[in-house]
């Protein structure tokens, strides 16, 4: 079943469009990956689903409802929850982060869910009235995924996870996504970092703010184009 | 010795009052990134509150608090919608909400200057207590005290509300990064106007005792309050408003040392301070150290 749908959606910043008629679908329970080179318009693309870009032509749907006019906090409330590669406030304590994951939740029920995550993350847990900021790269990461996780998202938009991270860290942050894929999430993660692949059951290949090219991951890997594109090859 | 005395005690008296002064307009740039050059006339406006409701209707000057806090909402909640989304939709906000906010100064000095007239008023100081209080053997009036005591509670209150309130926390986020408040699911907008109308009644309450820190009210007294709670929040940190309480006490203490010892010359402490900050420690005293405070 279709969960999010992108019709001919073009974006940008003020008067530069960065994206040109991006079709996409993401179905539950899948994990999509977004693929393409820096300037190929990945995050301008999660940032119009999200809503902090607007979607001046085109449509967006989640679950069949068209959300493309909805503000950022309405489309949250929807159950998409987005990660930025910054992904906390580091002047927040850790657990003021992950509270504000929740904004839109009572306080019994942030409490409820941070147990869980608490539990996930223990690192987190022993710190969490420390800021952000004193979190390694990696620890931020997982208070970043800690924080879009309290909402129990039906689909988690993630941009460039392995952004700033040393190779052991970006293993850990795979890890933990397998545990969110096993658990049923559905994600569209923007990436250029070639160890999140194996996570995708299907890709997007994107250059110039369009779609290149689209399918399984298998098709994708064979690709010359996007070999090309993203692999640097 | 006993001038020091007096210059340090009252200097932190002083300075304690003054932060409520900057208060407001801190938080409001560090929620809006928009400096608001009415915040002075807002201030002003609060005194000829507490003058109103003093003069013509006999009451004590301290319900003016009520009447700031109910100002802010019916003044900030509407204005803050009605400009400030589309001036964050514009090429160049920060221009704009100068240009903005200098002509609602403009117009509330000159209503107020139809309404009130240019003289200056004062509040009868029995109002407050007719008595003083001493601390080191140096005496203030008791008002001084009642202002001291009100700017303390409001600055605890806005803290407990930074520090412990959800709306705080989100207050605190967009001060960090708009768009990440934004992509976490915060109504950045709610959120700001609600910071709007706080820093406004806050601006309204230190008006109420404006009268009596600075002698009197009058509608030309804006000007120079703005000045003043600015180089208060670059001394402090600009976007921390309780870094305000800092520049407050300094600004406190510099200009009572300076009225006591070169008196010609305690005009001038704001701006002398503002420029060795700015030359030194461009981030304020307490820069991003505290910004999470």
């Amino acid at each position: 079943m279709t969960l999010l749908a992108l019709k001919g959606v073009e974006s940008g910043y003020g008067p530069m469009q960065i994206l040109w008629g991006i079709d996409l679908e993401v179905h539950e329970g899948e994990t999509v990956i977004l693929l393409g080179a820096n300037s190929a318009g990945k995050t301008t693309l999660l940032r119009t689903i999200i809503g902090v870009l607007p979607c001046v032509a085109g449509t967006i749907t989640l679950g069949g409802e068209h959300i493309e006019k909805l503000p950022p906090d309405q489309r949250i409330r929807r159950g998409i929850a987005f990660m930025s590669e910054l992904g906390v406030f580091p002047d927040l304590s850790i657990e003021e982060n992950i509270r504000l994951g929740g904004y839109f939740l009572s306080g019994a029920e942030v409490r409820r869910r941070s147990q869980r995550l608490y539990e996930l993350f223990p690192a987190l847990s022993e710190r969490r009235r420390s800021l952000a900021a004193s979190l390694s790269g990696g620890q931020r990461k997982m208070l970043g995924i800690a924080k879009v996780l309290v909402s129990e998202p039906k689909l988690l938009l993630m941009d460039e996870p392995s952004s700033g991270l040393a190779p052991v860290f970006v293993k850990q942050v795979i890890e933990v996504l397998k545990v969110a894929i096993t658990g049923g999430m559905t994600l569209l993660i923007a990436e250029q970092n070639v160890a999140f692949l194996p996570l995708a059951d299907r890709g997007y290949l994107l250059d110039g703010g369009r779609v290149r090219l689209s399918g399984a991951r298998a098709e994708l890997e064979a690709s010359d184009a996007v070999h090309e594109a993203y692999f640097g090859l | 010795m006993a001038l020091l005395e007096y210059a340090l005690v009252g200097g932190i008296l002083y300075g304690v009052f003054f932060s409520l002064v900057g208060i407001g307009l801190n938080l409001v740039f560090g929620v809006m990134r928009m400096i608001n050059l009415a915040h002075g006339q807002f201030i002003m406006l609060g005194g000829f509150g507490a003058y109103l409701l003093s003069s013509h209707l006999g009451l004590n000057p301290v319900f003016g608090i009520p009447l700031a806090v109910a100002g802010g909402i019916v003044i900030g909640w509407p204005l803050y919608y009605a400009v400030v989304p589309r001036l964050q939709r514009s090429n160049d906000p920060e221009m704009l909400s100068f240009i903005l906010f200098f002509g609602i100064a403009q117009v509330i000095e000159a209503v107020t200057l139809l309404v009130f007239g240019a003289d200056q008023h004062s509040l009868p100081d029995s109002a407050l207590g007719s008595g003083n209080i001493g601390v080191l053997g140096q005496d203030f009036p008791d008002s001084w005290w009642v202002a001291v005591a009100v700017s303390v509670l409001c600055i605890g209150g806005l803290y407990l509300y930074l520090s412990s309130t959800r709306l705080g926390f989100a207050t605190r986020a967009i001060m960090a990064d708009r768009d990440e408040a934004r992509t976490t699911g915060i109504d950045v907008d709610r959120v700001a106007a609600i910071a709007f109308v706080i820093g406004l009644s806050l601006a309204g309450i230190a008006g109420v005792f404006v009268p009596y820190m600075v002698g009197s009210v009058s509608p030309s007294i804006g000007g120079g309050l703005t000045t003043t709670s600015f180089a208060i929040i670059i001394i402090g940190s600009l976007g921390n408003p309780l870094g305000t309480v800092v520049g407050g006490l300094v600004f406190g203490i510099g200009t009572m040392l300076m009225q006591t010892y070169y008196a010609s010359w305690s005009n001038l402490v704001p701006y002398a301070l503002l420029l060795v900050i700015v030359l030194i420690r461009p981030s304020g005293l307490l820069g991003k150290a505290v910004r999470s405070a």
